[in-house]
């Protein structure tokens, strides 16, 4: 890899990735695409492109940068006031359809890697503790964010088989946590007080943003065909995690659950969405031996130590 | 909640000694008095041939399972501790899937090392090491009605024998006599499981009939029986892909447990006193 692309340039693990490309002196360019502004400082190495993926001149932009990677991570996963779950939808799939349309025309693009999500698995009273990669289709797709998961992934598998010359990379990534990252459960835990299922007590995997950047550099380095779990090895019961945050567990009766916060939404307060409800219920265990062997990549972090990293930031802000 | 002479139960919350599988050593710990005295005052359980059980390295211990709410799993690892002592190392347990839907239920189990059944949980326990518990009947066993007590259901797909020889397992047969009498079934309401999603439930002559007081089991007398360990390592890596082989194996277990249940049904004498 030498001349990348980085989709969502402008999230913070965009930018993050963008800054440790660029720290690479084998890195010739990245292009930042990303209709928002990036926050970073100026490189002749680095090019932003204001578009959106969905712009029919896709193509031609990316035409004269010679691409040779593609990490798309502009998969968005949670909807908002004024982000419509049919915006999402399209963000996440057309935007990746056009994406893709455009990497036709690249001749030197040799690596494609997608931030997926661990959520295609669900959360299920029945499953697994750990998920391998070949179970993604092991329980139906009950929530909006996992169907688009998996079209997003189908469209890269569909289009890896075109381009047999390029690897598509699928990373599954675990809830990811970090001080400064704008993730489902960094929204969860950031709140004062959180709903759990009364009577529930899931485990939790996750993966701190650091070494989601870092996993994504190693995919990059060692690209592998199909998707690879990404996740810290151990899971961690949710009570300890709240514990060790110091956050008040608002616990409800399970009959109740969704008809509470929908009322609490109603009263202007944030909206959880499906998924992170499910995962609060059930949990979620992925298996990363994969990873691990194959990828070559270990996670700084535990689980319980993301969750401790994130709890002395909030300690900090607080002092 | 408190029986004279037992701590308060303890609370459901996970220790920082728990592992990956949300077994907690301190909670499994924890429960032991209550469980000893189901196992001593209640049940009066003798558990027989512990010596049998490898003391290193992975074990797979398939057992009959009864009595419509499978008590048989804690009272087993009841039994290998007490008759271990300190070379005791806690079984693991595959639990139907059901259970995990269950608030508070589902984590008390999973706290005492239950795991949904699912062959790959099973298998990863094995490679591990640990030595997990298997109940092939399944919740055709637990939920049988009390006239077939004491025969043995189909025993699944044999998929246990395929684990053991897959991670090289011993498996050790293991038979359990009393459990069948702790709740009689002897009806079921269809349409409640149906609704409730429940694999069924069951009209015992207490339950719905005295409500919770239905839920307290009937102090029958147990006894656990593990027998010779079946080693596999001889056969050829293949012989999990052998359908009729393993087909044969899970019978030839299950024959044996059968037997040992009779046995241990002529030793018990009484079912109550």
């Amino acid at each position: 890899m030498a001349r990348v692309l980085v989709t969502g340039a402008a999230s913070r693990l965009g930018t993050v990735l963008a800054a440790e490309l660029l720290a690479d002196p084998q890195t010739e360019r990245v292009v930042a695409i990303d209709t928002r502004d990036v926050d970073l400082p100026a490189d002749d190495r680095l090019v932003h492109i204001a578009a959106d993926l969905r712009s029919p001149d896709l193509s031609a932009l990316l035409a004269p940068h010679r691409i040779d990677a593609i990490v798309h991570n502009d998969v968005l996963q949670f909807p908002e006031p004024g982000r419509s779950v049919r915006l999402l939808h399209d963000t996440n799939v057309v935007g990746t359809l056009q994406l893709l349309a455009a990497a036709e025309h690249l001749p030197e693009l040799r690596t494609v890697v997608l931030r997926s999500s661990a959520t295609i698995y669900g959360s299920e009273p029945n499953a697994p503790r750990f998920f391998t990669e070949a179970m993604a289709d092991r329980f139906p797709l009950r929530t909006r964010w996992q169907r688009d998961v998996a079209e997003v992934e189908r469209l890269i598998a569909a289009f890896a088989r075109r381009r047999p010359d390029v690897t598509a990379s699928i990373l599954r990534f675990q809830p990811i946590l970090g001080r400064t990252l704008d993730t489902p459960i960094m929204r969860l835990v950031a709140s004062p007080v959180i709903p759990t299922w009364m009577g529930f007590d899931p485990m939790v995997q996750v993966i701190h943003g650091d070494d989601v950047v870092e996993a994504l550099m190693a995919t990059l380095r060692n690209p592998l065909r199909g998707p690879v779990n990404v996740a810290a090895e151990d899971t961690v019961s949710l009570s300890r995690v709240l514990r060790r945050l110091g956050k008040r567990a608002i616990p409800l009766l399970p009959g109740a659950y969704e008809v509470v916060l929908g009322a609490a939404a109603r009263l202007g307060l944030p909206r959880m969405d499906e998924d992170t409800m499910r995962f609060l219920r059930y949990g979620r265990g992925v298996d990363t031996t994969r990873m691990r062997t194959e990828l070559g990549f270990e996670p700084t972090l535990s689980s319980i130590g993301a969750i401790e990293l994130v709890a002395m930031a909030f300690e900090e802000a607080a002092a | 909640m408190k029986l004279p002479g037992l701590p308060p139960f303890p609370p459901l919350t996970a220790g920082p000694r728990e592992d990956r599988w949300g077994y907690d050593p301190d909670f499994a710990s924890s429960v032991e008095p209550w469980l000893e005295f189901m196992y001593d005052r209640w049940w009066r359980v003798v558990t027989t041939g512990v010596e049998r059980l490898p003391a290193d390295g992975p074990v797979l211990i398939v057992a009959n399972h009864a009595g419509v709410v499978p008590w048989d799993a804690s009272m087993m690892a009841t039994g290998i501790r007490r008759e271990e002592g300190d070379r005791y190392r806690h079984p693991r347990f595959l639990v139907l899937d059901w259970a995990f839907s269950l608030p508070w239920a589902s984590v008390g189990i999973r706290r005492f090392g239950g795991v949904p059944a699912s062959p790959h949980n099973a298998r990863a326990l094995l490679e591990e090491g640990h030595r997990v518990m298997v109940f092939p009947e399944g919740a055709k066993g637990v939920g049988k009605p009390y006239k077939n007590r004491y025969r043995l259901e189909r025993f699944g797909r044999g998929g246990f024998v395929e684990l053991a020889i897959r991670a090289q397992a011993p498996i050790v047969p293991c038979a359990i006599v009393g459990s069948e009498e702790i709740y009689p079934k002897i009806g079921e309401l269809g349409l409640v499981a149906r609704l409730t999603g429940a694999p069924y439930f069951p009209i015992t002559p207490t339950f719905p009939l005295l409500g919770p007081f239905g839920a307290i089991p009937l102090p029958s007398r147990w006894r656990i029986e593990f027998d010779e360990p079946i080693d596999v390592s001889g056969l050829p890596p293949g012989a999990a892909d052998d359908r009729a082989r393993v087909f044969e194996l899970a019978e030839h277990v299950r024959e044996r447990i059968q037997a040992k249940v009779f046995s241990n049904l002529v030793e018990r004498e009484g079912a109550f006193l």
